[in-house]
């Protein structure tokens, strides 16, 4: 989890400023852009893994932002889908032949042309993963019959069903990032589940963006603009104006701050309120997303808790409704938030978008209750044979107290106080729980392989603005037996009658198109199943505070200045680049 | 030579006397600092009795009170426009997640001297036990403990703990401190066997031999008891070693989340910026009684020390 103390405070600071010391040797840093990333401060071990093929890569630390360019970018502001490596892609009136048109002139970072042998080759490497265990390898083999070049910028994709959604859902950075396309001529003769793909000195990890990797190590990564970049050489975008960008791992709100108010950062990730507070507080130049309370963005992914619902006892629905009930989502927010975002009703994030079928479900009753019933909760525990003993702990049969742990990823402060919370509702309402803060990777792989009880996470996150992707998740093509590596989706292990009947109902949705009048009723008659069998409660939407800074760059995006959402961690951040200017200038 | 070294006139306060008369005030047990660090520890304990009866230790939880309140008579700037101001029900503050800093003093520092304790405890039987095998039968035994102290002495321990309980996740207050009393072992077996080998030569125990005293009471009824106070010195210094590597693994994250510990306090306080948010009771009181208890623990230390070693308590 983890390294915060002190010791590793002083360290990172260290780190950054013998970084920034030996980088402002060359680049001047009113030249250089320096981001925030989420990371265990001062000790990212495989600092060096750039495979984006492979689970636990570093592809936010710079390199799906700078290097690695999304076909297109979702605005989530216009809700338009913008054209970026790629011109245009459109589909037949079937919806299960896409036609991908390319940029002409776009270029690798080596000068290579990047055309459709790349892509195909891209996506050829997905379909062929008989592990299924490369990222998005499973999403592609489901949804991609074939995939051909027509010509040097033309690739035509053959799907197993109709997909309304596939060049959003996979090329548009609808969510943080996307499947990335991979330089045939560096990639061809590498082994994808081993190549890491970092040596700076031979241009890898090669992408086609404005900047390449330079250097990198356990708390900074280095990227120096490639002037030779194709969009500026074409015309198409503008050459970016920091020469550099910086990618720094801070760890904590404490060295967040330290650095923002020193100006050690330009751009700085998710912060809490006091944090910020404490920024704004002793630097002018920082702001948010809003200029006033509650200063945030909603993040397109709400948390929730999970369970792993083939274990006992929380493989009953009515034990997991019963922790539903014990549960104040208003608190959590309270305490956790200090007050600063919303409740879930549904399991979806609650964009504009979105509210038709967030209201159709409330409308059909099946909207979640901010506060807790605990008479409810022990109704259910009641029901199945748990009993209040004298010291006030629910006990079974037996006398065995009724436990939860609960997983946390170790590296969001966010989820920890959500789980702290939880942990201490749970408690006061007599159950064992108790939070198991564990490092990024494990957790990452105990929620794959089902090793859990319960797990705080945000695996619903999908829709944005159509119904489909969240319900996806859980639906049973996803299902995998314990033991063995789960795509992600759901990881909670879902199945039985409701399932497949929701399967079923949310597969009908995946065929219509986009706006389809159907989609809302079969919304709702699919939540059914979900809301009966609760797989994951829907706790709150994410809101995420994200402080820029303008000592020495303008542009930021707020909802003023509104040309994107403010994510920096996302993919889209190529956009950043063409809108951020030298501050004054 | 020892009659005629104990007819020397001592220089005492108050005037000259005979060494070798009686005096109360000899009494080695009367040292200042020994006497000093138990008062204090005392004091500490005291309040924590007190606290314990007369405060609401359950505010120490997670959403028990207000947030972010300074301590009571003073006012908290928080952003731009709200200022807090502290109130009676919480006299030394809150933190941002609803904990009574008072509360949590009461509950956290037996918790973090509760690490200590056992920790030190688990390493000083070990080392007693180790340390006379090694140090009274010698050979190859002696061999044996002897690498095994050396080696595990060289071994940098925190950073170990660090890796163990980063597979773990957050443990309780037991485990850490047995993982602790992995190492807090080696040091005291290997001071004991140095005490154990030069008391095996001294006449009480050629005796004992000589007149087919067993082994076992050789070691645990004739020399221990001579080595009391040093085992007592080394038991603080010890303690005080295991409290040091729990704060340390707590202030790093590892430690018990729900209740906390001194070093966890920091720990949240660290993880929220408390000292760039201005909020200096919710790292500064547990630091301050992290302090006192070192300070304590180092008198009581030096203290035993003197008492164990009559060249030091004549030096002084």
């Amino acid at each position: 989890m983890k390294a915060r103390s002190i010791l590793f405070v002083l360290l990172v600071v260290m780190f950054a400023a013998i970084s920034f010391t030996a980088v402002a040797q060359d680049v001047a840093r009113e030249d250089t852009v320096i981001f925030d990333i989420d990371g265990p401060a001062g000790a990212v071990a495989n600092f060096d893994q750039m495979n984006y093929m492979l689970p636990n890569n570093h592809r936010n630390k710079g390199l799906h932002q700078a290097v690695a360019e999304p076909l297109f970018i979702l605005n989530y502001e216009t809700g338009e889908i913008m054209p970026w490596l790629a011109e245009s892609m459109t589909s037949n009136d079937t919806l299960d032949v896409w036609t991908l048109n390319l940029r002409e002139g776009a270029e690798w970072a080596d000068g290579h042309p990047f055309d459709s042998g790349d892509v195909v080759f891209s996506i050829d490497l997905l379909l062929n993963d008989e592990t299924a265990s490369l990222n998005y390898a499973g999403n592609v083999q489901t949804w991609i019959e074939s995939v051909e070049a027509v010509d040097d910028l033309t690739v035509q994709f053959n799907l197993t069903q109709p997909n309304p959604r596939f060049q959003l859902d996979f090329f548009s950075v609808r969510i943080w990032g996307g499947i990335n396309m991979l330089p045939e001529h560096v990639w061809a003769d590498k082994d994808p589940y081993t190549f890491n793909n970092f040596d700076p000195e031979q241009g890898w990890p090669m992408g086609t963006g404005p900047y390449v990797l330079t250097s990198a190590n356990e708390t900074t990564w280095v990227y120096d603009r490639n002037d030779d970049w194709w969009g500026a050489k074409t015309g198409v975008f503008k050459l970016p104006e920091p020469q550099r960008a910086l990618w720094v791992v801070t760890g904590n709100d404490q060295i967040r701050t330290t650095m923002a108010v020193a100006n050690e950062l330009d751009s700085i990730m998710d912060v809490t309120l006091g944090a910020f507070e404490a920024m704004q507080a002793q630097n002018d130049n920082i702001f948010a997303w809003v200029e006033g309370m509650p200063f945030v963005w909603l993040d397109p992914c709400p948390r929730q808790l999970s369970f792993q619902t083939q274990r006992a006892p929380w493989d009953n629905p009515e034990m997991r409704w019963a922790i539903n009930h014990a549960i104040s989502r208003d608190q959590v927010i309270e305490i956790a938030y200090e007050g600063v975002t919303i409740p879930s009703r549904t399991l979806y994030v609650e964009y504009g978008a979105m509210f038709p079928f967030i209201d159709a479900i409330e409308d059909a009753g099946m909207a979640f209750d901010s506060d807790s019933d605990l008479d409810a909760a022990a109704a259910l525990l009641e029901k199945n044979g748990y009993s209040l003993n004298d010291d006030g702990r629910w006990v079974d049969g037996d006398g065995n107290a009724l436990s939860l742990e609960i997983q946390v990823h170790e590296g969001f402060i966010e989820k920890r106080r959500i789980t702290t919370n939880l942990v201490e509702q749970l408690q006061r309402f007599g159950i064992d729980a108790r939070a198991a803060v564990i490092a990024g990777p494990t957790w990452g792989d105990n929620k794959r392989f089902g090793n859990y009880e319960a797990t705080t996470d945000w695996d619903a996150c999908g829709s944005i603005n159509e119904p489909w992707a969240s319900l996806d998740r859980y639906t049973a093509r996803w299902w995998v037996p314990l033991g063995e590596r789960s795509s992600g989706s759901n990881h909670v292990r879902w199945d039985g009658m409701n399932n497949e009947a929701y399967s079923e109902l949310v597969g009908q949705l995946g065929s219509l198109p986009l706006g389809h009048p159907d989609s809302i009723d079969l919304v709702v008659e699919a939540y059914r199943y979900l809301y009966e069998d609760l797989p994951f409660i829907p706790l709150n939407q994410a809101t995420k505070l994200i402080p820029f800074n303008s000592t020495y760059w303008d542009g930021w995006p707020t909802s003023e200045n509104n040309w994107n959402h403010p994510a920096t961690w996302w993919q889209s951040t190529h956009q950043f680049f063409q809108e951020i200017t030298k501050a004054g200038m | 030579m020892a009659a005629e070294a104990n007819a020397k006139t001592t220089i005492v306060a108050g005037g000259t006397k005979k060494a070798g008369a009686f005096n109360r005030f000899d009494n080695p047990w009367l040292n200042w600092k020994f006497l000093a660090g138990v008062s204090i520890l005392g004091i500490i304990f005291f309040l924590i009795f007190l606290g314990n009866t007369f405060w609401d230790t359950s505010l120490a939880l997670n959403a028990s009170a207000p947030l972010n309140l300074p301590p009571y008579g003073m006012e908290y700037q928080k952003g731009k426009n709200t200022i807090l101001v502290g109130v009676p029900e919480h006299p030394l503050g809150t933190e941002n997640s609803g904990r009574d800093m008072l509360a949590l003093l009461i509950v956290g520092t037996p918790r973090t001297l509760g690490v200590g304790a056992i920790a030190a405890s688990v390493g000083m039987l070990v080392g007693i036990f180790l340390g006379f095998l090694a140090g009274f039968l010698g050979g190859w035994i002696d061999d044996v403990i002897r690498l095994a102290t050396d080696i595990t002495i060289t071994i940098p321990s925190l950073l170990v703990l660090i890796v163990i309980q980063s597979v773990l996740g957050s443990v309780d207050l037991i485990t850490m401190a047995l993982l602790i009393s992995m190492f807090a072992w080696a040091t005291p077996t290997r001071y004991i066997r140095a005490q154990v080998l030069s008391m095996r030569e001294s006449g009480y125990v050629q005796m004992a031999r000589l007149s087919g005293v067993p082994v076992r009471d050789i070691m645990f009824k004739e020399i221990m008891p001579n080595l009391l106070p040093y085992l007592a010195a080394s038991y603080i210094g010890n303690m005080t070693g295991a409290i040091i590597s729990a704060v340390g693994l707590e202030v790093l994250g590892f430690g018990p989340q729900r209740i906390p510990s001194l070093g966890v306090a920091i720990f949240f306080s660290i993880e929220a910026a408390a000292l760039l948010r201005h909020m200096w009771w919710w790292w500064g009181i547990p630091t301050v009684i992290l302090a006192i208890v070192f300070i304590a623990l180092l008198l009581i230390n030096l203290g035993l020390d003197e008492i164990a070693n009559p060249r030091l308590r004549k030096a002084n």
